[in-house]
């Protein structure tokens, strides 16, 4: 992969914290003797004007095509170095950073010489590792057509009327003719908000009378495919069943949340005692009833306390219309006394002008619903207190609905069953645009007023008309670190869609009928699990990929010492927590060499398998947190492949606790001390791995197996998806399914080892001879023999009665 | 190239840079505190104040902000900037008696104790504003923020509640000064970060 790059050097002296405990001008001249390394600058400040002004000099005389800046952290300053590197041409991903300060000279209690020693380790490293990038073109995302809201949620009027303000097309796919059905329906998803319905109707008629939003009546959403800016979406037709495809630049889905009745829990009848749409239906059809009214706030008791703020304010707000139009009726509201009643001063004067009573009762005791009669008991006299009743008002059930379910799951979300479609995949990027987060408004994202969601739909077509100008100004670029497919090794097998946790990967009708995938670069969070999952390596992260992982920690592995380990810290958990340790100047064994890298989860299987082959004699994991992960299951998804590689350095002959997957939280340093000192301990009692050629050709057949499409299937498969909650470490027939991958493993480590051995001889070989070379019993090898002839791996040829085995 | 003096010592500067940038490419230490290599500077802590002589006058500037200018003399350490910096001092550990950093950088200057009323004696924050421009600046989430006024100031997320906005990266803790973040990253990432209804309280 050496494209022969020529790569730049900068030292940092930072004042007075990395220039006297580190030997500089020692590690200068170490950094010289290499060939790897064109040019070696040393700097003050490396990140002042002056220290910048000398590295773009040096960049721009010596013809430097990657830079690293050895100084401080590269959450806080790779940055800056970007943008002002910027101006000489070198793009994000051509610069990295070592961390000196933090990781080597505030934390070690060494020599200037040694100290230099590890530096320089970790700086070829880091430059190996851009020796093996290949730059990607900076890609400008062309958009296409109008911004589609879909969904027949409220907020899509919102969403419009902030569109056309700012002079963007939009097409509503909405379910009836006249915005006026719309209104006239509002009540059944937003209860309580008459006083509203003047504004809402201002709104649609503002949107409904532009000449740049057009209206659409539809059926069901069949498919929404395409990347940001050149979406195809594609309705089913209610008259002819046929399918209807619309093109549009983005998609915005408005969605509500569905409310149903309690059925018949609670006392309710549909008659007497109501719920709120109903209430709602009756003041609409037959007026405000007259008698006694009471609202009961059951949320507590129907199991969602949370819903119990937004069914109050209904209440109140339904309330205060029926005192304001019928001084007949007498209103109550029963509410559960954990909750504080959700009055603003104003409000709460107002309603004892409309003599409204709220009465709290003690959530302990369930209040019983009996005929005309509710008993409950008084929290402060902790009597059992009767209210009389001509009409009981229930809060409604609220749920996501099956319709708005199946709209969400053509979006590329997970809906888990039951759950509003508010998920909260962590943000790395505070442009990043996550489908729900961004695009996703109305009720069903979480139970919410009208107001609510017509806010929501306005933020999302805030955030769409960004992107739309953006694009429009032809600024829009894809963000550097993103996911690509080469088409021509993808097979379809979809993998990566399934592990995906930010709805990126789509999939593309292909030639010759195969489906393979592409990555919308605008979703995609360069979280880089899915591209370590392939089991064809037809994913790739760009300028980050795991080529270069693999070259940096070669490197690295190649220069340790016998009981020095590499480290791998993700960026928001260890690697945050190891910078933070340097900034505390808390003291640690030195043997431990941290490696930058965004997500635990990028790291492929040939990573880990690459360090042992080249010489690490350990090697520690460090990401966030358990549930944690900024990137969905990017430690669960190491878990498993850490798994893989404890097996397989079980059949090596070497010590499973070789590899060890630990987690750090930033503001716990010591976590990250800890995990690290214990590791080199353990490295230091386990001793050095002999590097004989047995061992070596053992440890070959590790990184050749961890690349064999088959054992990366099964691995892949058995990755955490997004829609499952916890990981599934209780999962059924643990014990046979560990066993059937312990066989899979064993079968390929043999399969791929003889593979090997075949390939370095000229001659074929016989059962016995492959048993000799690689130790291993001859009934372990034929099977695998046979069926590798059988797949036409190897060719069998009889000589003299004797079965002899070669590569095809 | 601009040409000046910074305690005796001849230096060259480009236009634009300052004069705190300029003495650290030539090796002379100005203690900051609010200053970070990966934002604006915004001087806010005053304490890499230096005396800036023209002529026959002076006066008292922030480095991290003073342009350079041909002919001006600094000096880093004069009599005059070291009362200026004791001062600061003296009102920092009345405003952050936690804070162990502080401490030991007054007693470097000599102050030991404050003549003024110390604030609550676990406070660390000497309300820098940093970890405020770090988050805009480099994360560029604007998770934080200084929140009220006067006396009552301090840093965190909109009514002290766990921030929608922040993702955590921690960036706030690694540059803050005092590690006064390090208390409060709980309050503003939240624990846990999933929840169901926002504004169910």
């Amino acid at each position: 992969m050496a494209n022969d790059s020529k790569i730049g050097v900068f030292l940092c002296d930072c004042g007075q914290r990395i220039a006297p405990l580190v030997d500089l001008q020692a590690l200068k001249e170490k950094l010289e003797t290499e060939p790897g390394v064109a040019f070696v600058g040393r700097e003050p400040y490396s990140c002042l004007a002056p220290g910048l002004e000398g590295i773009k000099k040096a960049v721009r005389e010596q013809g430097l095509e990657r830079v690293v800046v050895a100084g401080c952290e590269a959450r806080l300053m790779l940055k800056k170095f970007e943008q002002q590197l910027g101006e000489t041409g070198l793009e994000e991903g051509q610069i990295d950073m070592v961390n000196l300060r933090g990781h080597v000279a505030a934390v070690h209690d060494l020599s200037p010489e040694e100290m230099a020693d590890k530096a320089a380790k970790l700086i070829f490293a880091a430059a190996a590792g851009l020796q093996a990038l290949t730059p990607s073109p900076k890609e400008k995302v062309d958009f296409n057509g109008p911004v589609m809201i879909l969904g027949g949620g409220i907020a899509t009027y919102s969403a419009a009327q902030e569109l056309l303000r700012q002079n963007i097309e939009c097409i509503l796919a909405v379910q009836t003719d006249e915005y006026q059905d719309e209104l006239r329906m509002l009540h059944e998803h937003y209860p309580g908000e008459r006083h509203y319905y003047e504004r809402m109707e201002a709104i649609m008629a503002e949107v409904d009378g532009s000449e740049l939003v057009r209206r659409i009546t539809v059926g069901e959403l069949k498919s929404l495919t395409g990347r940001t800016g050149n979406f195809t979406v594609t309705f089913i037709s209610p008259d002819d069943g046929l399918p209807r495809i619309y093109h549009a630049g983005a998609v915005i889905a408005c969605l509500d949340g569905q409310m149903l009745n309690q059925g018949n829990n609670f006392g309710h009848d549909g008659k007497t005692v109501i719920c709120h749409t109903e209430a709602e239906e009756m003041i609409w059809t037959t007026g405000v009833p007259s008698g006694r009214i009471v609202f009961w706030i059951n949320d507590y008791e129907a199991g969602h306390p949370e819903f119990a703020y937004l069914a109050a304010r209904t209440a109140w707000s339904m309330a205060r219309y029926m005192r304001e139009h019928s001084p007949l009726t007498k209103v109550t509201i029963l509410h559960n006394h954990q909750m504080a009643v959700p009055l603003s001063a104003g409000e709460r004067k107002l309603g004892r002008e409309l003599g409204i009573t709220w009465i709290p009762y003690d959530g302990a005791l369930r209040p019983t619903v009996q005929a005309g009669y509710i008993t409950f008991c008084d929290p402060l006299l902790c009597t059992e207190q009767e209210l009389a009743w001509d009409k009981l008002i229930l809060s409604p059930r609220r749920s996501v609905g099956l319709e708005v379910t199946k709209v969400a799951r053509v979006l590329g979300m997970e809906p888990k069953d039951g759950h509003f479609l508010e998920q909260h995949h962590a943000k790395v990027r505070p442009e990043m645009q996550g489908r729900d987060e961004a695009f996703l408004a109305g009720s069903a994202r979480y139970p919410c007023d009208l107001h609510e969601a017509l806010r929501q739909g306005r933020r999302a077509a805030q955030k769409t008309a960004e992107i739309v100008h953006k694009a429009k100004a032809g600024e829009l670029y894809a963000p550097r670190m993103v996911c690509v497919v080469d088409q021509s090794l993808c097979v379809g097998c979809g993998l990566c869609k399934e592990i995906c946790d930010c709805g990126g990967i789509e999939p593309v009708e292909g030639p010759g009928g195969n489906i393979p995938r592409h990555v919308d670069p605008m979703v995609c969070t360069g979280g880089g699990t899915c591209a370590a999952a392939c089991p064809y390596h037809a994913l790739t992260l760009q300028n980050n990929s795991t080529a270069q992982r693999e070259a940096r920690v070669a490197e690295l592995a190649r220069r340790l010492g016998p009981q020095e380990a590499v480290a791998f810290g993700c960026a928001w958990g260890g690697l945050a927590a190891a910078d933070n340790a340097g900034v505390k100047g808390l003291k640690y064994d030195p043997r431990i060499y941290l490696l930058r890298v965004g997500c635990i989860g990028q790291l492929d299987p040939s990573v880990m398998a690459r360090a042992f082959l080249d010489g690490a004699p350990g090697l520690l994991l460090i990401g966030c947190p358990p549930e944690d992960c900024h990137h969905s299951y990017g430690l669960d998804h190491t878990w498993a492949r850490v798994n893989l590689i404890k097996k397989l350095l079980g059949l090596c002959g070497l010590d499973r606790r070789r590899i060890a997957l630990a987690h750090a939280d930033l503001n716990q340093p010591e976590q990250y001390i800890r995990a690290a000192e214990g590791f080199v301990r353990l490295l230091a009692e386990l001793g050095p791995v002999e590097r004989d050629p047995l061992t070596m050709e053992r440890l070959q057949g590790l990184y050749d197996t961890v690349n064999n499409a088959r054992v990366r299937w099964v691995l892949g498969a058995n990755l955490r998806r997004p829609w499952e909650e916890v990981y599934p470490g209780d999962q059924r027939n643990a014990m046979s399914f560990d066993k059937s991958f312990m066989d899979l493993i064993s079968e390929e480590f043999v399969g791929v080892r003889m593979t090997q051995l075949m390939r370095k001889q000229s001659q074929p070989m016989v059962l016995g001879e492959l048993s000799r070379a690689l130790k291993e019993d001859e009934s372990k090898l034929v099977d695998k023999l046979r069926e590798m002839v059988s797949e036409g791996i190897i060719t069998r040829i009889h000589k003299g009665g004797i079965a002899h085995y070669s590569l095809r | 190239m601009v040409s000046f003096k910074i305690n005796g010592q001849a230096v060259q500067a480009e236009p634009g840079w300052t004069v705190l940038e300029t003495a650290r490419h030539h090796g002379i230490h100005i203690p900051t505190l609010c200053y970070h290599e990966a934002v604006e500077a915004s001087g806010a802590c005053r304490l890499c104040v230096v005396e800036v002589k023209q002529g026959d006058w002076s006066k008292i500037v922030i480095s991290c902000m003073y342009p350079v200018a041909e002919g001006i003399e600094i000096l880093t350490e004069s009599e005059r900037v070291k009362n200026v910096r004791r001062w600061i001092l003296e009102m920092l550990l009345a405003e952050c008696p936690g804070s162990k950093d502080i401490r030991e950088l007054a007693a470097q200057y000599g102050v030991n104790s404050t003549r003024f009323t110390p604030h609550h004696p676990d406070e660390q924050c000497i309300l820098c504003g940093l970890c405020v421009r770090v988050c805009k600046e480099v994360v560029g989430v604007n998770a934080i923020s200084t929140v009220g006024r006067g006396v009552h100031k301090k840093i965190g997320s909109p009514y002290m509640e766990p921030s929608e906005a922040c993702v955590a990266c921690g960036s706030c803790v690694t540059v803050c000064p005092t590690g006064a973040m390090r208390a409060r990253i709980d309050a503003v990432r939240g624990e846990p970060k999933v929840q169901l209804a926002p504004q169910a309280k």
